[in-house]
């Protein structure tokens, strides 16, 4: 960008009158207003004639063409900054035939859309868009995700009631999770005892965990262990020179409410990260332009790429975005389907099972081709990522 | 096995495949301005050539050098004070607002360019600031003005969206879908150099249809007199359908010979509307399709898999996997994979030589991490989630996927 950013630069000097070899259009201008006075002040004198007319005329000639000097100078920034821009951005977007235009595709588009303002909490946009689009999000919807950003804008000023009443009331989807929100909320609540209130609220702190800590126990023996013993180095300046430096730090929530927001949208059958933007982020990110190499490639080589069905080439994606399970087998190298399944042999290789027949010889016996072990076809354990 | 770790690196080249339009709309309204300001000397200094010219002459042809003079080089002298007026406004107004736009477009793309990686703060800052752009562009090309502007206020983008491109297509397309092609012929004038080196033949289209309209109401004369005018002209490329225009003067509007029923189709209106906007997209470098269909494309075939639609394999933070994702993502292929990639139903992790797969006797598969979890919080058993089958750790088989 910087290339482009100094072209730029220098057009704007040139534009607001700065130096350059011909003089500012302000400047010209005025010379020009200068003369004409002069002319007219000629006229009244009577000392004005056909001579000092043409004198007039040849002067004028000349400030345009210092203007047009200018002008040119300005147009050759212009150009060169255009030029800046084309080596930065080389390649124009591809052209598409439209895309989602479907009746179903486009309302589904719509939702997502209104569903995303919600998700980040842009109620006001939400609710523009759902009237001006028409968009069917059903007044359930609109409470819960209110509900949401009420809850976690408590939690990021360190009030963590809402949280915990919600928690009060899904406990069962909680606890089948074996999610540690609940055990998080209620640590958070005790260490704020000890390392918020001025001076260290000891017994609020030890009646809370009282109250509080017993049903997780079994859970987080460690962590409570920790939790109690913290309290022997009080004070804070104390506690953040111990081994447990780590519960004194200030952002006692900063945590939990992203892990709220993702236990609240899991509750609700949500993706844990904002879906419109994980999608987003992929495509803009390389994916387009990694799909469109390829497709080039493909067409210089002449070669057919059914659009509908799969990309020519694999689009690499951070672990985060993985979210299914492949297997390609070793030695066909085909994906697995419902039909050609893996099979792990006994010694714990795995292929899918057209290349374990393929392997297998008379009597049905395999050699793995990864390892010394024979087995029996037979015996190979059809396995479920 | 593959670790599928796709890179953190921030792929610059594949991030600015998208700003082209974000940087060249602001250079092109920058142009226009440029251009503006070129006309308005041009004019005015003409204007005064002549006027000096004038002078000349008459103080030659023995005409005094008296109040007429003097009234001669005030108004010349009020021409250039009018002048330096409208170039300063020109610039204060236009050039100079327009430039900062520029700049700020410039340096809003350094921040990518000075990520390091796309999990730093400030390149998702920026990345949520691109779905904002995307989503006003979105909104505006589906005609949702109000969403549009909604989020442009929320946000504080003014500078970082084109909400005025579109207002402007909004106009101009409202004329033609009410059949008055008289303020995208302005539009054509406007841009009448760009639209030449384009080849764009908007301009002869539209010319086209207001002589058919003519020719619709039978005034004869006015049409002919309309083709003479504005049609002719355009005889070098278009000879073939001026002709056709010529004869259509002999067919009434509801003739059943084509191509003269196509030409009084009046459905010639909705394709103009189209090329109208066809050719604003290409004068400001505007894909057709709008950026967030582009990246949403991109970014649906990259994660689409045939488990994203096999209701046992479903996955809730999978995108894809989403019901209304699911739609859109039918318009588009499938990933590819050369590699395996094993992600753990339990932990969500993939799976390596660190944390390998182990099988329960079924053949379910998990990670070894979730599973010792597991088995440590009770006593040593662990059960699938999907058959619920129990065993100990130590009947868990390990899977060797290469």
């Amino acid at each position: 960008m910087d290339a482009a950013l100094k072209e730029l630069a220098k057009l704007e000097k040139l534009t607001a009158d700065g130096k350059a070899k011909s003089p500012p259009i302000d400047h010209t201008l005025d010379m020009l207003l200068a003369t004409l006075r002069a002319e007219r002040e000629r006229i009244q004198s009577g000392s004005a004639s056909s001579e000092t007319f043409e004198g007039l005329a040849t002067k004028i000639e000349g400030l345009k063409k210092d203007l047009d000097e200018r002008q040119k100078e300005i147009y050759n920034s212009v150009s060169r900054y255009g030029k800046a821009l084309d080596k930065k951005f080389p390649n124009s977007l591809p052209t598409f035939s439209p895309l989602f235009t479907s009746d179903k595709a486009f309302q589904a588009l719509d939702r997502t859309v209104a569903l995303h303002f919600l998700r980040t909490g842009q109620f006001t946009t939400a609710e523009t868009f759902i009237e001006e689009a028409g968009v069917n999000v059903s007044e359930e919807t609109r409470t819960l995700f209110l509900d949401l950003h009420r809850i976690v804008t408590a939690l990021k000023a360190g009030d963590i009631d809402p949280a915990l009443e919600w928690v009060k009331w899904n406990r069962d989807f909680l606890h089948a999770r074996q999610s540690p929100l609940e055990f998080q909320l209620h640590r958070a609540r005790y260490l704020h005892f000890l390392i918020e209130c001025q001076p260290p609220d000891v017994p609020s702190a030890v009646a809370y965990a009282k109250a509080n800590f017993g049903c997780f126990y079994s859970q987080n023996e460690s962590e409570i262990m920790r939790l109690m013993a913290c309290i022997v180095y009080l004070p804070l300046a104390r506690l953040r020179a111990s081994p447990y430096a780590d519960l004194a730090s200030p952002n006692l929530y900063t945590d939990i409410d992203p892990m709220f927001a993702r236990e609240y949208c899991a509750s609700l059958g949500m993706s844990r990260q904002i879906p419109l933007k994980v999608v987003g982020d992929i495509g803009g990110g390389g994916a387009l332009a990694r799909i469109e190499k390829g497709r080039k490639l493909m067409r210089e080589r002449k070669s057919e790429w059914s659009q509908t069905d799969e990309l020519p080439i694999e689009i690499p994606l951070p672990a985060e975005n993985r979210y299914h399970s492949i297997f390609a087998c070793p030695v066909s190298k085909e994906q697995s389907t419902e039909q050609n399944p893996p099979m792990m042999m006994e010694c714990g290789h795995v292929v899918i099972k057209d290349s374990l027949q393929k392997l297998s010889k008379s009597g049905g016996r395999v050699k793995c081709p990864y390892c010394p072990v024979e087995s029996q076809a037979g015996n190979a354990l059809l396995v479920r990522f | 096995m593959s670790n599928g770790a796709g890179s953190s690196k921030v792929n610059v080249e594949g991030v600015m495949l998208f700003e082209q339009p974000f940087a060249r709309v602001p250079f092109e309204n920058y142009r226009k301005v440029f251009r503006t300001t070129q006309r308005q000397i041009e004019k005015d200094f003409s204007a005064m050539q002549t006027a000096t010219n004038d002078l000349v002459e008459r103080s030659k042809n023995g005409g005094g050098v008296d109040e007429d003079a003097v009234q001669g080089i005030d108004a010349m002298i009020t021409r250039v004070d009018n002048l330096k007026r409208k170039l300063s406004d020109l610039n204060e107004n236009f050039g100079v607002p327009t430039q900062a736009v520029m700049k700020e477009r410039l340096e809003h793309l350094s921040v990518v360019e000075d990520a390091q990686t796309q999990t730093t703060p400030e390149y998702q800052r920026w990345s949520d600031t691109r779905l904002d752009r995307w989503l006003v562009d979105w909104a505006l090309r589906t005609g949702r003005e109000r969403t549009a502007k909604k989020i442009t206020a929320e946000k504080g983008i003014h500078t970082l969206v084109d909400v005025d491109i579109f207002m402007d297509i909004r106009r101009i397309e409202l004329g033609l879908v009410t059949h008055s092609c008289t303020e995208a012929l302005a539009w054509c004038n406007e841009n009448k150099a760009a639209l030449r080196k384009l080849k764009s033949t908007l301009e002869f289209d539209l010319r086209l249809q207001e002589y058919i309209e003519l020719a619709r109401l039978r005034q004869t004369d006015e049409a002919i007199g309309y083709l003479k005018r504005h049609i002719v002209n355009w005889h070098d490329a278009h000879m073939q359908q001026i002709k056709q225009a010529t004869a259509l003067l002999a067919f009434p509007p509801n003739t059943t010979c084509n191509p003269y029923k196509r030409l009084y189709d009046p459905s010639r209106w909705d394709s103009l509307v189209r090329a109208f906007r066809l050719a604003v997209y290409n004068l400001n470098s505007l894909p057709t399709e709008p950026l967030l269909n582009l990246a949403l494309y991109a970014g649906l075939a990259s994660l689409k898999l045939p488990s994203c639609y096999d209701g046992s394999c479903k996955n809730v933070d999978c995108p894809v996997c989403d019901p209304d994702f699911g739609v859109l993502a039918q318009e588009v292929p499938s990933s590819h994979h050369v590699n395996s990639t094993i992600v753990c139903q339990i932990s969500g992790k993939i799976m390596n030589e660190d944390n390998p797969p182990m099988a329960f006797p079924n053949g379910y598969v998990y990670s070894r991490e979730a599973l010792e979890e597991m088995a440590a919080q009770h006593q040593g058993i662990v059960t699938c989630p999907r058959s619920h089958k129990t065993c100990t750790l130590q009947e868990l088989r390990k899977v060797f996927v290469s």
